[in-house]
């Protein structure tokens, strides 16, 4: 038996008998420095505080509280628990917790209750055995160097080969992080024509589908369910594939085939309601987000998107029947929750105001319907950020529909200049409208745009330079000329950028300032714009 | 609930019975630890204590093979293989059966002869049925139990030896009918091969299956069971 005496443990579970019994156990093998927690959320505070060596946590802490399963995730996201700290995932029926854990993050053990002191001695003596012979690799991760991830593991298998197939995992996490697809790529192939895994084949798919290869990861992940049916978050992968595809029909069923394996998911019910309202599936919609709405309470994966998803599920379900008092109730609920929860945020306030207004006009109450789409058509006047292109899209409908055209018109007209670049926008923007002047409004400035970028490859900066100032007088909050024109001055300006050309840069940032952090763009953006004001 | 019209499914009551039942055992088995560890010593100690012990931890056993049969059934066993330490592996296996095994004054160990440290498997599928065995084994076992893990070729073969008077020779010779499931009158044994039998087909590589045999004699007289994993 290793000494324990200088350990910590944290034993987390909602039965005071079996913690005390635990904690005996523990005491037993000389520990004394034993906490408990009866909750997952408790216990989170507590690793704020203070660094566990070991956490024996219960799996299932009762319903409308965290599992096991998300405490862990909030501990490894939020870094309260260092990777040489020893997770257990203490269940009643260990195969249930396999299919409700996330392949991203897994204990380091599951162990079934009912256990005895030395059935846990042993456990924990090897935990600690394999966590000291991978020592170097945990506190790479630890200081977040991928690079040092890989040597350690060369290191490893360089010593005792035997172990190589402990380094796997860490190994590809690695190659992922510096962005060395090639290589993981290879390494993930030949993990899978030796011993598959679920996580190799998810990992594979994820990297396949990332890199523009949508056939081939859909391949992958349609191989991966046929060897591992009862691993959800291979259908996840799936689902994402074929809905990129436009198979959202597809992407449907197979998302509902995860969430009846795995229904406690907030993303996954989310991802479904969004897939099933897009579907016209309102029943199947509104049931998922609803199930995202209330698992969401104690989620740090909570959306507000699932309240205006569920409520527009809710509206479009009784299209022409009016509201009954129940979903009207559920409607304030959740928009409710939203306007009070979210007040900074001025385009989630305009969107549940209008999207309320849309309810109540079907419940036949015009007046204040009405009343509550100009204040939120005011509040949209005044916004400064940036809908993403799906949103304005929506958000658009929905003011056609509340008999709005001129505000319908002008989102529409703003979409246009900002994301006017983008084909598929401008596609989902012509089934809104067949206005000429609304469609073509972006032309020349896309053309200039286009035209810049070409002379840009071709090292003429100069030249592209003023064919992106051009495109930029046209369509000043493109996004995308934006972001072309501020590169092309930097890239101008050279080691010692003048004021002037500084100056420029910082101006044709600002008109796209309400760049929504979600956009892909949106890390560049914020390159540019350290370098604009930085220097 | 789309299928409400056809009344209850029974399999499924079973199911979730026998889940219910698995987390009643858990906080008796508790409960009873916890009691015993506030008894003096002798009284803690006695021949009703090793039944007890035994029974439960049989208990135990036979629900999780019950709920793995019905998961079976219904194609909802989740599979996931990884690598996993063998000395760990089975030592954790006779770690949490120590206590039946000293009341029944038997001598157990295990011996592992492969290059590898590490096997490839599903640590809970495999675990539940290896369990299930020594329990069985601890029962007919005389004084010894052995545990051995070898590698032949590609495979990794877990032996479970005692020196008991081993299987029925019926049995034996009737084995292939009992993995098929088509001789299951003999009761929890021959429900248990069954078990073990599919567990072991889960697990396959290059379209080689694993399976189970059982034989008497081995290397310690008595019964052996063996499960091969490619």
């Amino acid at each position: 038996m290793l000494v324990y005496s200088q350990k910590s443990f944290l034993i987390v579970d909602d039965f005071t008998d079996f913690r005390t019994s635990v904690r005996s156990m523990l005491r037993e093998m000389g520990i004394r420095d034993v906490d408990t927690a009866e909750s997952g959320e408790t216990a989170i505070r507590m690793c704020g505080q203070k660094r566990y060596d070991f956490i024996l946590h219960d799996f299932h802490l009762g319903d409308g509280k965290k599992n096991g399963q998300q405490v862990l995730e909030d501990l490894m996201i939020d870094k309260l628990i260092s990777h040489e700290a020893i997770f257990v995932m203490v269940t009643a029926e260990s195969s249930q917790a396999v299919v409700l854990s996330a392949l991203e993050h897994e204990p380091d053990a599951y162990l079934t209750k009912p256990f005895n002191r030395l059935g846990l001695t042993q456990r924990l003596d090897k935990l600690v055995q394999r966590k000291t012979l991978l020592k170097p690799i945990l506190q790479a991760l630890d200081r977040g160097r991928p690079a040092e991830v890989l040597l350690a593991c060369d290191n490893l298998c360089k010593q005792d080969p035997r172990f190589a197939p402990l380094c796997l995992r860490y190994r590809a996490d690695a190659l992922g992080a510096l962005n060395r697809h090639e290589e993981l790529e290879r390494f993930l192939k030949a993990i899978l024509a030796n011993r598959p895994t679920p996580w190799a084949y998810a990992a594979l798919g994820k990297l396949l589908f990332k890199r523009g290869q949508a056939v081939q990861a859909k391949e992958i992940y349609e191989q991966a369910i046929k060897a591992f049916s009862m691993m959800p978050g291979l259908y996840d992968g799936l689902a994402d594939v074929l809905a990129a595809a436009g198979e959202t029909r597809r992407a449907q069923s197979v998302l509902e085939e995860a969430v009846r394996l795995s229904p406690l998911a907030v993303r996954r019910q989310m991802q479904l309601g969004k897939l099933a309202l897009g579907n016209a599936d309102f029943d199947t919609s509104s049931r998922a987000y609803r199930q995202a709405v209330s698992q969401g309470q104690n989620s740090r994966f909570k959306d507000p998107e699932s309240n205006l998803g569920l409520a527009q599920a809710l509206i479009q379900k009784n299209v022409g029947n009016g509201l009954d008092a129940r979903t009207r109730v559920e409607l304030n609920q959740v928009l409710g929750d939203v306007a009070k929860e979210y007040t900074d945020d001025q385009g989630l306030q305009v969107r549940a105001r209008l999207i309320k207004a849309t309810g109540l006009a079907q419940a036949g109450d015009a007046e204040t319907a009405a009343k509550l789409t100009e204040a939120a058509v005011a509040r949209l006047e005044n916004m400064d950020q940036f809908f993403s292109a799906e949103t304005a899209l929506a958000v658009a409908a929905q003011l056609q529909q509340l008999g709005q055209e001129a505000a319908g018109t002008a989102i529409l007209k703003n979409c246009v200049e900002v994301y006017g670049d983008d084909a598929s926008v401008m596609q989902s923007i012509a089934k809104l409208t067949d206005d000429p002047t609304i469609l073509g409004a972006g032309n020349e400035a896309v053309d200039l745009n286009r035209q810049g970028v070409r002379s840009y490859q071709a090292g003429k900066v100069g030249e592209a330079l003023e064919q992106f100032r051009r495109a930029l007088a046209l369509q000043p909050k493109n996004i995308s000329i934006a972001l072309n024109t501020a590169q092309a001055l930097l890239r101008m300006a050279g080691e010692n950028p003048s004021s002037a050309a500084l100056e420029e840069c910082r101006a044709c940032l600002a008109k796209v300032a309400g760049i929504p952090n979600t956009d892909p763009r949106y890390e560049r953006y914020r390159k540019l714009r350290i370098r604009a004001v930085g220097s | 609930m789309s299928n409400d019209s056809q009344g209850l499914d029974f399999s499924t009551v079973i199911a979730s019975t026998v889940h219910d039942m698995k987390n009643s055992l858990a906080m008796l088995m508790q409960a009873h630890s916890q009691w015993l560890s506030r008894l003096p010593a002798a009284q803690a100690q006695g021949p009703e204590q090793a039944v007890v012990e035994h029974e439960f931890a049989h208990l135990n056993g036979m629900l999780v093979q019950l709920l793995g049969l019905y998961k079976l059934g219904v194609n909802q066993l989740p599979m996931c293989p990884d690598y996993h330490d063998l000395d760990d592996f089975i030592g954790g296996l006779l770690a949490s059966n120590q206590p039946i095994i000293d009341s029944r004054e038997i001598i157990a160990r295990y011996e592992i002869d492969a290059f590898n440290p590490l096997g490839f498997f599903d640590r809970e599928l495999v675990g539940s049925v290896i369990s299930n065995v020594i329990n069985n084994a601890i029962r007919y076992a005389g004084h010894a139990l052995l545990v051995t893990v070898a590698e032949q070729g590609e495979q990794l073969v877990l032996s479970i030896n005692d020196d008991g008077p081993g299987y029925p020779q019926g049995m034996i010779d009737r084995q292939a009918d009992y993995v098929q499931g088509i001789n299951l009158h003999t009761g929890s044994t021959g429900l248990g091969l069954y078990f073990a039998e599919r567990i072991a087909a889960l697990h396959e590589r290059n379209g080689v299956r694993g399976r189970i045999e059982i034989a008497n004699g081995g290397a310690l007289g008595g019964g052996l069971f063996q499960l091969y994993l490619p």
